[in-house]
């Protein structure tokens, strides 16, 4: 009998050693590795050195680029999680709506989910191509443009670009993850708010919200934490030009590291952008759950 | 005790598998080689069936017994972090084919040519060359292929439009406009690339030919002359003035020679193997060429890309003669002109040895004007330790221009960051 409360104590740590085991091999260890050569001084060719206290973040902080890469992965997160979060929202309530092609519908919407950014963001390259671009020439055919108009005339609409390409490879994921919070929602809760008067909008708001929050608090986390990373749509579209004007704090390091050779400030970059979405990540994840707790 | 047994076999089965590789270790030495791919047929080249049937790994290792390579030939895109990567671990290669040799060798991380290179080979190469590896008197790498850039043109349309073919600013200028003026912004007139892929090279194409360059004649960093700031505010001038591409920071020189190939663009500058890029993309264009238009007044020059191999320092090697001996066997046997020329001609590249220059010219006589222009070649200053800041630097200076900055205030900065 003690024996096996023994066992049913340790047990589920058995179970966990091997998931345990290979996220301190491949997240632990690399992230602690990381922290430490951000205070190390790396030669151009990749020579790790001595200890450098923080002069690699004051030298990353200095750089003429800091500020607008930095602005832009700000706007780059806003604008790609608030609107895929919206428009994944609204096509996912469309989707729970009984109508006929509906199973075909929600494959369809896969597509962009399942194929490669790199391709994505390829195939939007051509789309907005100036010069054979396939939106010019289905403008041009159906006769709405009388010239090719430049897609990408400035980085600001380049940057506009890449954040729309961003929200379109994004948003099938909010909407497959709202669409499960939607569906394990009981219509015997939407009767009983129809029986007391409730309009479409109160249904929303005091029915349909706070079931799919979970859902929601899942998607934008996770959501936040990946077009953080993305690295394949900024670097396949514009590889951060002109000048580092479009790119986000991941592509900016890669180029700072592998192109510009300056390993020790791409490193404490990397670091700075561990903690900004560690730290973003924990006060959405906090008020989330304080908001679950007062509920 | 089923399971010990098994576990047992397990091991004893690992070790049995290690030791023809022990045995294999005392009298066999294998290198560690890096190619950077050139083109779609640098990996059938080396190690599918492009070399006649075979590859180059295998008629090597047939040649030389004892020596097995383990090679890797990687895209340009990826060989820096390849390399980066590979020396912060500890686990360098031993022969390495790039660009850039100037870091490793001031880290301290390569070997000096005379180490391993042997004297007859080393007597081949073409002195202006080698001198481009050359850092306080020690030759740290050898050269392996070059090309050269000129400006190339769609005959049919320059006839068409009733223009010769610009040698210098002010006709480039005047060729552009009636260009612009015949075909109505249909067709580009002139092409810039001035993106991080080769905005270092357009810089090179202006300043060069402006009496300007990287550096000045005692070789310090001259980013910021009079003569560079005025050579690329000249090529801003085209691109306001619509003579250029759009979009000149996103826009590659692959991109432009697609372009040149679909006449949709009538003149840019690009390498010697021209011809071979636009007959494999299908392109039916009669194409001219010409040397790079300078400043009117100013000579021009020849602007020329090379790149190196090198072999890292290995100090773990147990015997390092013999680890020399098998990377000159290397060497020997890339360069010997049975299988040297078949590598250069196949990407359309100019060679760096004189032993097959008459071999070449025999295979295609388009190569003997090309190789007449080496005399002029003028490259990157790739000698020195700075030089992947000041190539991202003044690519930055470009697009930074562009978007509406002083390229004289940007040069400035620039040149203060170089020497400071």
């Amino acid at each position: 009998m003690n024996t096996g409360l023994n066992r049913t104590r340790w047990e589920p740590y058995v179970w966990l050693l091997p998931s345990l085991l290979l996220i301190s091999i491949f997240v632990v260890f690399p992230i602690l590795i990381v922290f430490k050569l951000s205070f190390s001084e790396i030669s151009k060719a990749g020579v790790i050195g001595g200890f450098v206290g923080f002069d690699n973040y004051v030298e990353a902080v200095h750089l003429p680029a800091f500020k607008t890469v930095m602005l832009n992965t700000l706007w780059w997160v806003l604008s790609v999680v608030l609107l895929s979060t919206l428009l994944g929202f609204i096509i996912a309530m469309v989707l729970n709506q009984k109508f006929r092609g509906r199973k075909i519908a929600r494959s369809i919407l896969v597509f962009p989910w399942a194929t490669s950014l790199v391709i994505q963001a390829s195939v939007w390259n051509y789309i907005i191509k100036y010069e054979y671009g396939n939106l010019n020439n289905v403008l041009l055919n159906l006769g709405i443009i009388q010239q090719a108009i430049n897609w990408r005339s400035s980085y600001q609409i380049e940057f506009v670009w890449e954040c729309w390409v961003g929200i379109f490879v994004t948003v099938p994921f909010v909407t497959f993850c709202v669409l499960s919070g939607l569906q394990s929602i009981d219509d015997s809760l939407y009767e009983a708010a129809i029986v007391d008067g409730a309009g479409f909008w109160d249904k929303l708001r005091h029915v349909t919200l706070p079931m799919v929050r979970p859902s929601l608090t899942v998607s934008t986390v996770l959501n936040i934490i990946y077009v953080f990373n993305s690295f394949p749509i900024v670097y396949t579209m514009t590889k951060g030009a002109p000048a580092h004007k479009t790119d986000t704090m991941i592509t900016y390091l890669y180029m700072l590291s592998f192109y510009e050779r300056k390993k020790g400030p791409a490193t404490a970059l990397s670091v700075i952008g561990f903690l900004i979405l560690c730290l973003c990540a924990g006060i959405y994840m906090v008020s989330v759950m304080r908001k679950e707790e007062q509920l | 005790m089923k399971k010990k047994l098994f576990a047992l076999f397990l091991i004893v089965a690992l070790m049995l598998c290690m030791v023809p590789a022990a045995f294999a270790a005392d009298d066999e030495i294998t290198l560690d080689v890096i190619i950077c791919q050139y083109g779609p047929n640098t990996n059938d080249w080396f190690l599918g069936t492009g070399m006649d049937g075979s590859n180059f790994v295998d008629k090597f290792e047939a040649a030389n017994p004892g020596i097995k390579l383990n090679l890797d030939v990687v895209s340009w895109n990826d060989v820096y972090t390849e390399v980066d990567t590979r020396v912060a671990n500890d686990n360098a290669p031993d022969i390495l084919n790039i660009d850039v040799f100037a870091n490793y060798a001031t880290e301290g991380l390569l070997m000096p040519v005379k180490d391993y290179c042997p004297d007859d080979l080393f007597e081949d190469f073409f002195p202006n060359f080698i001198e481009q590896s050359n850092i306080d008197g020690t030759i740290w790498a050898v050269p392996d292929l070059a090309s050269m850039r000129a400006l190339w043109y769609n005959a049919d349309i320059l006839e068409e439009v009733g223009v010769e073919p610009p040698t210098t600013w002010s006709e480039l200028e005047d060729a552009c406009q009636a260009i612009l003026d015949y075909y109505d912004g249909e067709i580009y007139p002139w092409g810039i690339d001035m993106t991080t892929d080769e905005g270092q090279a357009a810089f090179a194409y202006y300043t060069f030919n402006n009496g300007g360059g990287f550096i000045d004649e005692n070789g310090d960093w001259a980013v910021n002359s009079e003569e560079n700031a005025e050579a690329i505010d000249f090529a801003l001038g085209l691109v306001e003035d619509g003579f250029t591409n759009p979009n000149p920071a996103t826009q590659t020189r692959y991109d432009l020679q697609d372009m040149l190939a679909a006449g949709k663009l009538a003149m840019m500058i690009g390498p010697n193997n021209m011809p071979t890029y636009v007959s494999d993309k299908g392109g039916e264009i009669n194409l001219g060429y010409v040397s790079i238009p300078c400043a009117d007044g100013k000579t021009a020059s020849g602007v020329g890309v090379m790149d190196r191999v090198m072999a890292f320092k290995d100090d773990s090697a147990p015997d390092q003669e013999a680890r020399n001996a098998a990377i000159a066997a290397f060497l020997k046997f890339f360069y010997d002109p049975e299988n040297y020329v078949g590598w250069v001609s196949m990407e359309g590249f100019l060679p760096a040895v004189n032993s097959s220059v008459a071999a070449l010219i025999e295979s295609d006589a388009s190569f003997e004007g090309w190789l007449n222009m080496l005399d002029t070649f003028h490259t990157y200053p790739s000698s020195k330790a700075e030089w992947d800041q000041c190539k991202q630097g003044v690519i930055a200076a470009e697009q930074n221009a562009l978007t509406g900055a002083d390229i004289q205030a940007e040069l400035d900065a620039l040149q203060a960051e170089l020497v400071g």
